[in-house]
């Protein structure tokens, strides 16, 4: 019986080391000696980058880079676990409006000290909307990989039939544009406007002089640059330009005609080419509208960056990742594998990245910032498209949803 | 002390035996919750999950701000109605489908019931892409059928009442499947021998179906109707699939708000204290189900 008992608690260790060994520290070096480095990558990102992997590894064949492809939807999910961890990858693909966040809460690695051995790593080698997502508190914790920018899409074939041979260049033309293509009928509209986007009305509030969030992080939601461009916004939906809330697909609908313009990021050009080929040469892009002639056209940068985590096991050879994914060379190579954009201003020089399509979104690169650089900016982003919703679904006062807005963002900044 | 200890080195072998589910259920349920109502009483965010030095203590403060927050409100009472139609509406439907499925044996009752079992076995994002299509109000083929017979279209995932009804209608066609299958096993549990004796006396087949089917299901209603209560009380996937909350926080369910409030806002501590209102609620409602059941007969199935 003694016996028995002591097989029992034998079996009952092992259980609990099985249980043990779920949360133990992984290996740092493969069997043959090379060492590891882990890299998170994300979305369609995450499957081209690969190839450039197996570039870097042959420059460096005493590292086994381990590339982790993880969705976007379920990325920010995954990266609060492995900062609860302590656990996670050495090297981090983060999409741009999350560094704060993750910054603030210290889980990004301060690269300053390796920019003399890693030239690449230098702030003013990359778009200067870029350089802002670089420094979180004077530390240097996310360098730059590729950006995209929103701009203009539109059937130059349907402008065309309602007066307008260019695209519209100012918020007067843009609203004349569409009020008049939204008058074909038949279920028609003139633009598509996705207020369920949390970035939708910062080009128009940047143009009409809101800083959104100030410096010393107040927010302006309730101030009236802002809240003339929500209006401005909102007018749309108001006299039927847009349609308040639409399941429609947009890309067959812009084949159609149904949205004869919409705002999109440089991805959009191959989904049009490949969803809807038949409108090749009926469509373009351009600027995003400046709010009076002469005014300065803005957007949003986004894209992503990358970072060592401050857990990293392997932080130098995550440094000459990070290093050998900004080389603009290295970028440009990136640039023919995926048609993201590269963020350095040398690999712009490059003849790979001529073409007219491309070029409109190098001019609104110069003008396009990254959005609020704050650690709450994804939660105030939820706000916003509350407030948003009730003033174009529900019908809400825009005032008064801006007031509660501005009380509820400022609550949220406070912290 | 040292008796509780005999006692414990003489009983060991129960003790033994239950040890593993004991031990699973205090490292991945009982700690897990008290950890929460402890995150509940502090400001936990990112910052204070990657350094413990930065969490703060605030007391109750999480929880009066959630009884003033609009959206959590809204929350509760979406959730309440989820509760309120769904619940009863999947044992009927279920039990009904099972009584229907148990009057043959013939293939067609078979094939019926792996149909009707399908749904239940199917991943919950194939679901939302298929009901997504379906409920669309431009070109889904629930529209486009109600087009035919000249109804005009329906905004079946835009307007915050009939979302809440269309998720809904979609999670109880979801529900049924497993439901009808502990129905079915009940159903073939009850001996023949009372339907001979009711024949005998004259009874009609509905009278059958009410005075002896029905109430000897009692013990496999109770079953289900508390595993569904509890699950939709819980309710999750299918506005998180679907609707993600819209519009207007229409289709916000409890769980769903703790879900946003704590993984996309990283606002844990707040989240926590979501979390345990909705745990205190379904203890709540468990026990009051539990007390309020009447056992008034000894046989059931």
């Amino acid at each position: 019986m003694a016996k028995l008992w002591k097989t029992t608690v034998a079996c009952m260790l092992v259980f609990s080391l099985i249980l043990a060994g779920c949360g133990g520290k992984d290996k740092t070096t493969t069997a043959d000696g090379k060492r590891i480095l882990k890299v998170w990558g994300m979305g369609g990102e995450g499957g081209s980058l690969p190839n450039m992997v197996e570039a870097f590894e042959k420059a460096n064949p005493d590292i086994d880079v381990q590339v982790q492809q993880i969705p976007w939807d379920s990325a920010h999910d995954k990266l609060l676990t492995a900062v609860a961890s302590k656990n996670g990858p050495d090297v981090i693909q983060m999409g741009m409006t999350w560094i704060p966040e993750f910054a603030n809460a210290g889980a990004l690695l301060d690269l300053s000290s390796y920019t003399d051995k890693y030239p690449n790593l230098k702030p003013e080698n990359f778009f200067e909307g870029a350089r802002e997502t670089m420094k979180y508190n004077d530390k240097l914790i996310a360098i730059p990989w590729y950006m995209e920018t929103r701009v203009l899409y539109y059937r130059t074939d349907l402008l065309k039939e309602v007066g307008y041979d260019q695209a519209p260049k100012t918020w007067a033309e843009l609203q004349d544009a569409a009020k008049k293509l939204a008058a074909r009928g038949n279920g028609n509209y003139g633009i598509l406007l996705d207020n369920q986007d949390a970035a939708f009305t910062l080009p128009f509030a940047w143009e009409n002089g809101s800083e959104v969030i100030s410096s010393d992080n107040k927010a302006q939601f309730n101030q009236k640059p802002y809240v003339e461009a929500v209006q401005y916004l909102t007018s749309f939906y108001k006299d039927g330009s847009a349609p308040s809330q639409s399941d429609m697909q947009l890309l067959p609908a812009f084949g159609q005609g149904i949205i004869p313009m919409f705002f999109s990021g440089p991805w959009s050009i191959n989904q049009i080419h490949e969803t809807v080929p038949q409108i090749d040469g009926k469509w373009a892009t351009a600027t995003i509208p400046v709010k009076e002639e002469g005014g300065k056209s803005a957007s949003v940068l986004g894209g992503s960056n990358w970072s060592v985590f401050s857990s990293a096991a392997n932080k130098d050879d995550a440094v000459k990742f990070v290093s050998f994914m900004s080389d603009p060379a290295n970028q440009i190579e990136y640039y023919k594998l995926s048609k993201d954009l590269p963020s350095t201003l040398k690999a712009w020089d490059d003849k790979a990245l001529d073409g007219e399509q491309i070029a409109t979104f190098r001019e609104q690169m110069k003008t396009s910032r990254p959005s609020p650089f704050v650690p709450q900016w994804e939660a105030v982003g939820q706000l916003i498209k509350a407030a948003l919703q009730q003033i174009v679904v529900g019908g809400a006062d825009i005032q008064t949803q801006m007031e509660d807005l501005n009380t509820q963002a400022d609550a949220l900044l406070q912290k | 002390m040292q008796k509780a200890w005999q006692s414990l080195v003489k009983h060991r072998y129960p003790y033994l035996f239950i040890a593993p589910t004991l031990i699973i259920l205090f490292v991945f349920s009982f700690i897990p919750i008290l950890v929460a109502v402890f995150i509940s009483f502090t400001n936990m965010n990112l910052a204070g999950l990657a350094d413990w030095s930065n969490v703060e203590f605030k007391g109750v403060d999480n929880f009066v701000q959630l009884f003033s927050d609009a959206v959590f409100r809204k929350s509760m009472f979406n959730t309440l109605i989820y509760v309120v139609v769904g619940v009863p509406l999947v044992v009927i439907v279920s039990m009904a489908i099972a009584i229907l499925i148990n009057q043959g044996t013939s293939w067609i009752f078979k094939t019926f019931r792996v149909i009707y079992y399908m749904p239940s076995i199917t991943n919950i994002v194939a679901i939302a892409v298929i009901w997504g299509y379906l409920y669309n109000s431009q070109y889904g083929l629930i529209n486009h059928m109600l087009e035919a017979v000249g109804i005009s279209p329906v905004r079946w995932l835009q307007d915050p009442t009939i979302a809440k009804f269309s998720l809904i209608i979609m999670a109880v066609w979801k529900a049924i499947g497993l439901n009808m299958i502990i129905f079915l096993a009940a159903l073939q549990g009850i001996p023949r021998t009372y339907y001979e004796a009711a024949q005998i006396d004259g009874a009609s087949r509905w009278q059958q179906l009410m005075r002896i089917t029905v109430p000897l299901l009692g013990f496999a209603t109770f079953f289900v109707s508390i595993t569904t209560l509890i699950g939709w009380i819980q309710f999750f996937e299918e506005p998180l699939v679907m609707t993600k909350g819209d519009p207007l926080n229409g289709t916000t369910s409890m769980a769903l708000f703790i879900y946003q409030t704590g993984f996309q806002r990283s606002d844990f501590g707040y989240a926590a204290a979501g979390s345990i209102v909705l745990f205190a609620i379904i203890i709540l409602v468990t026990i009051v189900q539990f007390k309020a059941r009447k056992k008034d007969s000894d046989v059931e199935y």
